[in-house]
């Protein structure tokens, strides 16, 4: 693994994992094993958090180790920070099961 | 690969040589207070008020640190908030501890004078045992006599990419070399139990993998508040990580890739060697205890720390007679507790290091504590209490 960049660990996954801080406008190199692409972020997003690698629609899953990390709250455009501003998980929603708020 | 340590009567191999005084308590403390290389559990949980389950899991927990390899003989008092129930009576826990032949003095609180009578019989004894026990000779053992258990905490994303995975792979030393690794936390499978489930060296096992899932899942969600307010905990997401599902995705890279043996009760001993998954509870004044009755001589705390707010890691073990190593792949986490932290596994983000050399290395540090190296909390004396994974309302 390289420094800096972002990281993906599965080609199912839409979200990659920063690795240095980014300013929005950047241009962040995205690594799957040996593969790397280019996405331009929109926004700042500091080291260890997600960005997304494509559009994801509200309600669909976002996807990490190739797996379901938990449903978009809304629509997210490939480059923003996806965090629980606009991921929300879906086990053990206790405010949900009771015939919730939400 | 072999290590240094102290043989048992059972066969077992401590990493240290301690005398144990258990229950905890007054009578615990001031033996321990005033004798060297004695151990006890600090704890307010006595068995008082509490379901016959759970009474038998503090019992478990008591016999399993008292057999514990790393103890070289024990003391068990009857001066006990809960030493009246039967799962807890003196003479019970110390005839399990003495079944695997090691030396076990009962005090009967009731016998003696006082409780003071009874602490001068205990200082007396602990001297005499600790001196006796300084006499055995470490001597060159194989990973096959090593058991070690892991919690990952303060999780951030450096946990899944390199932390976790590096104890993965150390995992994968010690089960493929014929020993023992435990890993836990009930909640953080919640969201990967299905990749875990399928590792099962049986249908059984991939059926209490699930239940196990499942059953937490429905405690949190008949509090009727949403996990993410609970678990991943604040520090969690200040470090990136947005779900619980996130979380335990990334958490269960730390049990390594080797097939699932068994699902074990906090502080329930194998019946054999290899990985096993512990239904525990992540809290770190809790699982180690647990991991240490289960037999573990060394328990691993696997630090994210994206979240910490700078203060130097001196968080002691709780695992009552296992020492603690602390690990972490953050370099931020590092340069804020170089005094706390025994292995640094960031070379893989930095591209020093594989995760399979970085394992290779932290299989080195692990050997050598092992053989007699402190861990660096080791050099402090204070220790945290334990809270002993207890199910059941109390009454």
């Amino acid at each position: 693994m390289v420094s800096g960049g972002a990281l993906m660990f599965s080609p199912e996954d839409n979200v990659a994992t920063i690795m240095e801080d980014v300013k929005p406008g950047a241009e962040v190199l995205v690594r799957l094993g040996k593969e790397v692409s280019k996405i331009k972020t929109l926004e700042s997003i500091p080291f260890g958090f997600k960005i997304a690698v494509s559009d994801i629609a509200k309600g669909a899953n976002v996807v990490k180790y190739g797996e379901s990390i938990g449903i978009a709250s809304r629509d997210i455009k490939q480059g923003e920070l996806v965090h629980i501003h606009n991921l929300e998980g879906a086990r053990g929603r206790g405010d949900l099961a009771k015939g919730g708020s939400k | 690969m072999k290590f240094l340590g102290y043989e048992r009567s059972d066969g077992s191999v401590g990493i240290r040589n301690y005398v144990l005084v258990i229950p905890g308590g007054f009578l615990a403390s001031k033996i321990c207070d005033l004798v060297e290389d004695t151990k006890t559990i600090l704890t307010a949980d006595t068995g008082s008020g509490r379901t016959s389950r759970d009474r038998e899991t503090i019992a478990r927990t008591l016999i399993g640190l008292g057999r514990n390899p790393n103890v070289a003989s024990v003391i068990v008092h009857s001066l006990s908030a809960g030493s009246a129930y039967p799962e807890l009576m003196s003479t019970r826990i110390a005839n399990e501890i003495a079944s695997s032949g090691k030396r076990v003095e009962l005090i009967d609180v009731s016998k003696e004078a006082s409780t003071l009578g009874a602490i001068e019989k205990g200082i007396q004894l602990a001297r005499e045992m600790v001196l006796e026990a300084s006499r055995l000779r470490r001597q060159p053992f194989d990973l096959s006599h090593l058991a070690v258990g892991v919690k990952c905490g303060f999780s951030d994303t450096t946990s899944g990419i390199a932390g976790n995975p590096v104890i993965g792979n150390l995992f994968d030393r010690i089960v493929k070399a014929d020993g023992t690794a435990f890993f836990g936390e009930n909640t953080e499978i919640i969201g990967a139990e299905h990749v875990l489930a399928k590792r099962g060296t049986n249908s059984e096992v991939t059926r209490r993998i699930l239940e196990v899932a499942a059953e937490t899942e429905e405690i949190a969600k008949s509090t009727g508040e949403d996990i993410r307010t609970i678990n991943p905990v604040p520090s969690n997401i200040a470090g990136g990580i947005s779900t619980l599902e996130e979380k335990s995705l990334g958490a269960i890279h730390k049990s390594g890739s080797a097939p699932i043996q068994g699902v074990l009760k906090y502080g329930e001993r194998p019946k054999g060697k290899g990985l096993y998954f512990v239904d525990n509870w992540m809290s770190m004044g809790s699982i180690f205890a647990g991991y240490a009755a289960s037999g573990a001589q060394l328990v691993i705390f696997q630090l994210g720390g994206g979240g910490l707010t700078g203060n130097d890691l001196l968080y002691t073990s709780t695992a009552v007679v296992a020492p603690l190593m602390w690990t972490t792949a953050n370099p931020r986490t590092l340069a804020m507790a170089p005094t706390s932290i025994d292995f640094y596994s960031g070379t893989v983000i930095e591209g020093e290091d594989t995760i399979e050399e970085a394992g290779e290395k932290l299989l080195q540090t692990v050997l050598d504590i092992a053989s007699g190296t402190l861990t660096k909390v080791e050099t402090i004396k204070y220790v945290n209490p334990t809270q002993i994974y207890l199910k059941d309302p109390c009454f």
